[in-house]
């Protein structure tokens, strides 16, 4: 076997220590440095992005704080104008029917009034011509003579009857 | 079968120099060919995947990455915060045998993780190192690791032995494990590619199957074996922490 032949142990071991040495001594001073250095170069950078997303995260939670705030404010706001708007225009429909119904009913005494006295006029324009035709009749008729005032008074015992 | 169609053949060390260092005959081998590859090809991924200017990764500098954080996972997982000093030293560990174990299953290419003397070294200096750290951790008290506490006493006599035989073992272990998982596995596949030109007409597709298989197996072991070596060098670490 010729792993047992010593004719090259000396040679090996040589070369063992000088390939082996300059290795550690260049993955020590060079290699591993520049990759520990990017790996902690990564680290940092995801540190840093990692605590400037938090330090977003709580800027944009406070404004979304301050905007429902509005958002309540404005709510709150607007059912409070629509109440007053509510209440005043109620207040001001009563006045308005108020007012209504006031001249309804004066214009409704004012029309009865014009019917009454229209009424009276007619009942003493009825009377008269009942009175004339009486009058009339009589003088055809009769042989007596009747003077006005009977005449009025027995027309104006027909009086509840036109009525 | 003859020597030149040995499934061991591949084991085989070729230098391509003779060079010598005092006595020592420190010749460029296919061996060193293979560290210097591994060695070149780690270096060259982990330096130019990587843009250090680069927040959001590419695919190659994610594969780093994720390289990265697997071993600092392993390392904070088992030893802790302690661990943190030895991260480039089990990264480097962990990188240059899985790098070693893939260009070992490159085709033609030599497999250094599969001789002992290289894994034994590997092995032996996480084993001193450890110990060294132990006694530095501990001093005198270190001792204690091999006393274990709620035992009766008399059985101590035999425990404290099989402890110490168990802690000296652990370099033999930690490099036998590497280098029989890759002996194995490759002279398995000589022999089935042996197989393949040997077998009559065209039943040799029967064990090139297999050997296309294997190497899929083959590769899963290459990183399986490179991450034992990391996670055990980690809980020999821990050990020198917390003794027990």
């Amino acid at each position: 076997m010729p792993q047992l032949n010593p004719e090259f142990f000396v040679s090996q071991l040589f070369w063992l220590v000088v390939t082996f040495s300059f290795l550690f001594v260049f993955l020590w001073r060079v290699s591993l440095p520049r990759i520990s250095n990017v790996l902690e170069k990564r680290e940092r950078k995801i540190n840093e992005d990692l605590s400037a997303a938090k330090e977003l995260q709580v800027e944009a939670s406070k404004i979304q704080e301050t905007i429902e705030n509005q958002l309540k404010q404005a709510r709150a706001d607007a059912s409070e104008m629509i109440k007053s708007s509510s209440i005043s225009l109620q207040d001001k429909a009563q006045v308005e029917l108020h007012k209504l119904d006031k001249e309804l009913e004066a214009k409704i005494d004012e029309s009865a009034k014009a019917i009454e006295d229209s009424k009276n006029e007619l009942v003493s324009q009825i009377q008269e011509q009942v009175h004339e035709i009486t009058k009339l009749t009589i003088s055809k008729v009769a042989t007596f003579n009747v003077t006005d005032d009977e005449i009025k008074k027995a027309v104006s015992k027909t009086e509840g009857s036109i009525n | 079968m003859a020597a030149k169609d040995s499934p061991l053949k591949q084991f085989e060390i070729v230098p391509y120099s003779n060079t010598e260092l005092g006595s020592y005959d420190i010749s460029f081998t296919n061996s060193s060919l293979s560290m210097v590859i591994t060695v070149a090809v780690i270096t060259l991924f982990l330096t130019l995947t990587v843009n250090p200017r680069s927040i959001i990764p590419s695919r190659m500098q994610l594969i780093s990455e994720l390289m990265y954080n697997f071993i600092a996972q392993l390392l904070s997982d088992t030893v802790g915060d302690n661990g943190k000093k030895y991260f480039p030293f089990v990264f480097s560990l962990f990188m240059f045998v899985l790098i070693g174990n893939m260009v070992g299953m490159v085709p033609y290419q030599f497999t250094f993780t599969s001789h002992i003397i290289v894994t034994f070294a590997l092995a032996a200096v996480v084993f001193i190192g450890v110990t060294i750290l132990g006694f530095v951790n501990h001093g005198i008290k270190f001792f204690t690791f091999f006393y274990i506490p709620g035992v009766p006493f008399y059985m101590h006599p035999l425990l404290i032995p099989i402890e110490v035989i168990s802690y000296l073992s652990r370099p033999i272990s930690l490099s036998v494990r590497l280098f029989a998982n890759m002996l194995a596995g490759h002279t398995l596949l000589k022999v089935f590619a042996g197989f393949v030109v040997a077998m009559p007409f065209f039943t040799g597709a029967l064990p090139l199957a297999f050997i296309v298989a294997l190497t899929g197996l083959e590769i899963l072991i290459a990183f399986l074996q490179a991450y034992v070596f990391a996670i055990l060098t980690c809980l020999y670490i821990n050990d020198a922490y917390h003794l027990h």
